[in-house]
């Protein structure tokens, strides 16, 4: 029977039906009947689409993962085109599989292709935002964007989310990815915040102190450089990086005495850290010359004071753009100038004028730092005895 | 009969009145009747999932088998799969499975205006096959019309099994179509809507109840076996400023002209390539193919198949705008040599792409050359596919609800009705004629053009009813004072307004006798007891007239909120020459 006949048959015969009525009792005389067939024909129809869905998702996902294999294995090889072709292959197969578009992102990350990778990930973490690994790849494509919120933000949810294996380590190393991007930006105050809440967190490990000294000292945050300089020479006290480091924070902190042991120990075990050797000869001097340190006897001051008068006096002369100048303190119109104060003064300044007016000592010294003071302004930074004055004027700022 | 307004007079009280006893059977009857139309549904829905799941892994297979499990695809592969698929799929339409051909939709609207439901059981298998040849071999087309016709395909032989009614057997083919549009789509509102708004063409409670069981048990099943993830993966989508309206218009003009475009293409090449001697068909897949190999070869194979792993691409800036104004050319074209060559398979996804594609590219370039005033492409790629799906397939509420369901992001919905209703408006000014109409009536059918049908003017009782020139009586009048009334003023008829409410109306030739016989003291209200005149309102249509003016001369069309004061009359003089009117006009 053709198609079309079998259709005039079926109009002809659905007429006659709405005619007498019988297609109405036909179905409603034999529901139940009706009703426990199709719910059979439904069942086995519903089973044997269950053996084609098993065989097809079989499929899908064994192709799935051998492209997936190949991709990871083309990533960890850093051939970022060939993992891409193969990661987008696996994800034919498996459309949302986290870890395919996950490593598809690093494939494309690993190619510049930061906006394509930025999509991927973003949808990644629109499923899962509390994944670290997502918010930290989202972290650095923000910083490479220079959208700084946009990075503040993945890092710390990077640093609050779940992730996989050892997540206390993860977690440490994001906060100090995180305070790197924020000392590159300069934002210290930020960087220290994390960095104290960091130090907070960590073991035993020397070099994860000595990391978040070195951080620390990098955020300006001295003090906090120079304990964890100490807990990391704790378990390995020879290390001579660390030694320099706790030295340089001593000498940042204007603690000299310290400064020149943990110098003079990373000079010793490490004799070309020319750095260390600088700050060492620098705090050497500093300590030569101050004639406040209570460790040296009178006559010694007297002699300190008027070497260090005529260190600053020859100073003002090399710099003769403070010939003229005056004190801050007083009018350039009512009082000379710091080279008549100098030229008048310097005839006083002497061991035995000193000896006989011990006040002398303060109104020279002051003039010191004065002049070191202002021929640093004017003339740049100085080096030798005359950084090593204003080295001692800052000590002696707070007095 | 205490009040006879048309709002609250039932049909029955007009037609002869069954007995009760048998009234009472038959009420019964047609109770339990859709009770149990509304069972089958269920099944309909789950046999239609069924089928379409089925029918996605047949896709699977045949693009697996034909094309490779490569993310890019061999030359050779590129150029014989499809056209050699071609060959295969024309044999088989031209052949065995004739009523195969096409994308499915005009198949189901002539399932229901012109066979009775009636569709050959041949046909499911057929477009299962062939369909699934051809997506899978890459032809640019798309698998949910033909899942739409697979399910109608299930619903009919379903029917015809249990010997269904005429009237049940009309709507069970969209029953199965909205079941198999929404196991195809993963979205049960978009399938009910597109199948209420093109395909059945009006809302009613027997429909609606049946089209939303079956959609929705579709959907079940088919997330059961292929999981509840939404067709796309969407990106963070919102408007981020008023202004940004202004792009998303840009891209309702720009989707607008593409889908005048796409569709002119049809309606000219379709009707050329039908033409060509029959030996020609044999070979019209398979040039097709080939030319859309060769546009894969050339560096665009993201246009074969149905592309939705790339339409997530553009939403997620995988391309460049230029890429993307490309794919969405070439999309065009692919898709126009697949579908006018006769080869089986569906318009949507095609009509997402190239939505897509123009989307993300015009919402792309916006955004590089207007920074300010447009956001991610990948929110454009979401709206333009709702604009070519309102432009192109003219389904605009579709179209709205489409893009919400996709994206479950109510917060673009905004510019979606913007450049939604802009892509409508050009695409029917431009094109009067939808696709689908111009598909049937190329294919020599008449089938009811639902956008027609939306725009048709309904004529209403206030477009024929006139004031009316006579008196009005009230119930207390005496039968004397009406009769002198009607007599001075040479008047057919008379409307009493009755006490304390309805409305009566009194011939001349009634009142003479009355006068006769003596009764010209009586009242009116005394005389009239309980005959009462139905009344109508402005605002009814005008059909509704045509139920009365046969049976009373003169009906008094009243005000909705006083049903005492009298707006005008209507007779069945009024109606016809209104009607005639209309007809000529």
């Amino acid at each position: 029977m053709n198609e079309e006949s079998a259709r005039s048959k079926f109009q002809g015969e659905s007429t006659i039906n709405r005619e007498n009525g019988q297609d109405r009792r036909f179905y409603l005389s034999r529901e139940p009947v009706i009703l426990t067939v199709l719910s059979v024909l439904a069942t086995v129809f519903f089973l044997a689409v269950t053996g084609l869905s098993h065989v097809f998702h079989a499929q899908q996902e064994s192709l799935g993962t051998r492209w997936f294999t190949r991709g990871a294995e083309d990533l960890r090889q850093q051939r970022f085109t060939a993992a891409e072709y193969d990661l987008r292959t696996a994800l034919l197969y498996s459309r949302d599989n986290f870890s395919y578009q996950f490593n598809l992102a690093e494939a494309l990350i690993g190619q510049g292709r930061r906006t394509e990778a930025r999509a991927y990930l973003v949808n990644l973490w629109d499923r899962a935002p509390e994944n670290g690994q997502v918010n930290l790849e989202l972290a650095r494509i923000a910083v490479q964007s220079n959208e700084t919120e946009k990075a503040l933000r993945y890092y710390h949810n990077a640093i609050y989310a779940a992730w996989p294996g050892d997540q206390e380590l993860e977690r440490r190393d994001a906060r100090l990815e995180l305070v790197e991007f924020l000392l590159g930006i300069h934002a210290t105050k930020q960087a220290q915040s994390e960095l104290i809440a960091l130090a907070a967190n960590l073991d035993n490990d020397p070099s994860q102190h000595a990391r978040v000294a070195d951080l620390f000292f990098r955020a300006q945050d001295y003090e906090h450089a120079f304990a964890e300089y100490l807990l990391s020479l704790k378990s390995g006290p020879q290390n001579p990086a660390v030694l320099a480091g706790a030295g340089r924070a001593a000498f940042e902190l204007r603690r000299y005495p310290l400064a020149q042991r943990y110098l003079q120990a990373a000079v010793a075990a490490n004799p070309s850290d020319a750095s260390s050797f600088a700050i060492l000869k620098t705090t050497e001097l500093v300590l030569r010359m101050d004639p406040f340190s209570r460790s040296i006897p009178l006559f010694q001051r007297d002699r300190i004071v008027v070497e260090d008068f005529a260190t600053a006096g020859a100073r003002l002369k090399s710099c003769p753009g403070t010939v003229g100048a005056s004190s801050p303190v007083s009018s350039a119109a009512t009082q000379p100038n710091l080279a008549e104060q100098w030229m008048k003064m310097s005839k006083q300044v002497t061991e035995r004028g000193l000896r006989r007016n011990p006040e002398l000592i303060e109104g020279a010294m002051d003039l010191v730092f004065e002049i070191e003071h202002k021929t640093n302004d004017i003339c740049g930074a100085p080096t030798g005895n005359n950084l090593a004055l204003l080295l001692i004027s800052k000590s002696h700022e707070g007095n | 009969m205490k009040e006879t307004s048309l709002d609250i007079l039932p049909n029955s009280q007009i037609e002869a009145p069954l007995p009760s006893r048998a009234s009472g059977i038959a009420s019964r009857m047609m109770m339990r009747e859709e009770h149990f139309f509304l069972i089958l549904s269920v099944f309909i829905g789950v046999f239609a999932a069924l089928a379409v799941v089925s029918f996605r892994f047949a896709i699977e297979w045949c693009r697996m088998y034909l094309l490779g499990t490569g993310y890019t695809l061999s030359t050779s592969r590129l150029l014989l799969a499809p056209s050699l698929a071609g060959l295969v799929i024309a044999v088989l339409v031209i052949h065995v499975f004739p009523r195969a051909r096409g994308s499915g939709v005009n198949q189901t609207k002539a399932a229901l205006y012109i066979y009775d439901g009636y569709i050959p059981f041949r046909t499911a298998i057929g477009k299962f096959i062939t369909a699934a040849l051809a997506i899978g071999s890459g032809h640019s087309l798309g698998p949910e019309d033909p899942s739409l016709q697979i399910g109608a395909c299930l619903a009919s032989a379903l029917g015809r099994r249990l010997r269904l009614s005429r009237e049940r057997m009309r709507l069970i083919a969209p029953v199965g179509a909205a079941a198999g549009l929404a196991a195809a789509f993963n979205a049960p509102i978009s399938a009910i809507l597109f199948v209420i708004e093109e395909v059945i063409g009006r809302w009613t409670a027997g429909i609606l109840g049946s089209v939303v069981l079956s959609a929705v048990s579709s959907v079940v099943v088919m997330r059961w076996f292929l999981g509840s993830e939404p067709l796309f993966r969407i990106p963070v989508v919102e408007l981020q400023h008023p202004s940004e309206l202004i792009a998303y218009s840009i891209l309702g003009v720009v989707g607008g002209l593409a889908s005048v475009a796409f569709s002119t293409g049809i309606g000219v090449l379709r009707p050329r390539l039908k033409a060509l001697p029959t030996w020609t068909q044999y070979f019209q897949p398979a040039v097709a193919g080939l030319l859309i190999g060769i546009i894969g070869v050339l560096g665009a194979p993201q246009v074969m198949g149905a592309g939705y792993e790339y339409m997530d691409e553009a939403m997620h800036g995988q391309f460049t705008w230029q890429m993307l104004a490309i794919l969405a050319g070439l999309k065009i074209v692919a898709t126009l040599l697949s579908f006018v060559s006769g080869t089986p398979g569906g318009m949507f996804a095609p009509t997402l792409f190239i939505g897509a594609m123009l989307g993300a590219a015009v919402g792309g370039a916006e955004h590089a050359f207007l920074p300010h005033l447009a956001a991610s492409p990948g929110t454009y790629a979401l709206v333009g596919m709702g604009v070519l799906f309102a432009g192109f397939l003219r389904a605009p509420m579709t179209s709205v609800f489409m893009v919400l369901e996709v994206s479950g992001n109510y917060s673009i919905i905004v510019p979606v009705i913007v450049a939604n209703a802009i892509a409508y408006a050009i695409s029917r000014g431009l094109q009067p004629t939808a696709v689908f109409d111009v598909l049937t009536r190329q294919d020599g059918m008449d089938l009811p053009s639902m956008e027609e049908q939306r725009e048709e003017g309904i004529l209403r009782v206030e477009d024929a009813m006139r004031s009316s020139t006579g008196p009005v009586l009230e119930a207390a009048d005496s039968v004397d004072h009406a009769f002198q009334q009607a007599d001075a003023k040479d008047l057919d008829v008379l409307l009493i307004r009755l006490t304390p409410s309805g409305w009566s109306s009194l011939a001349r030739e009634e009142l003479e006798s009355m006068v006769k016989e003596g009764k010209g003291g009586l009242t009116l209200d005394s005389v009239l007891a309980n005959r009462q005149t139905p009344y109508l309102h402005p605002d009814h249509p005008l059909d509704s007239a045509l139920r009365y003016v046969d049976r009373w001369p003169l009906v008094p069309v009243v005000s909705r909120a006083d049903f005492s004061k009298l707006v005008g009359v209507i007779s069945q003089d009024d109606v016809l020459k209104r009607y005639r009117e209309f007809g000529e006009s």
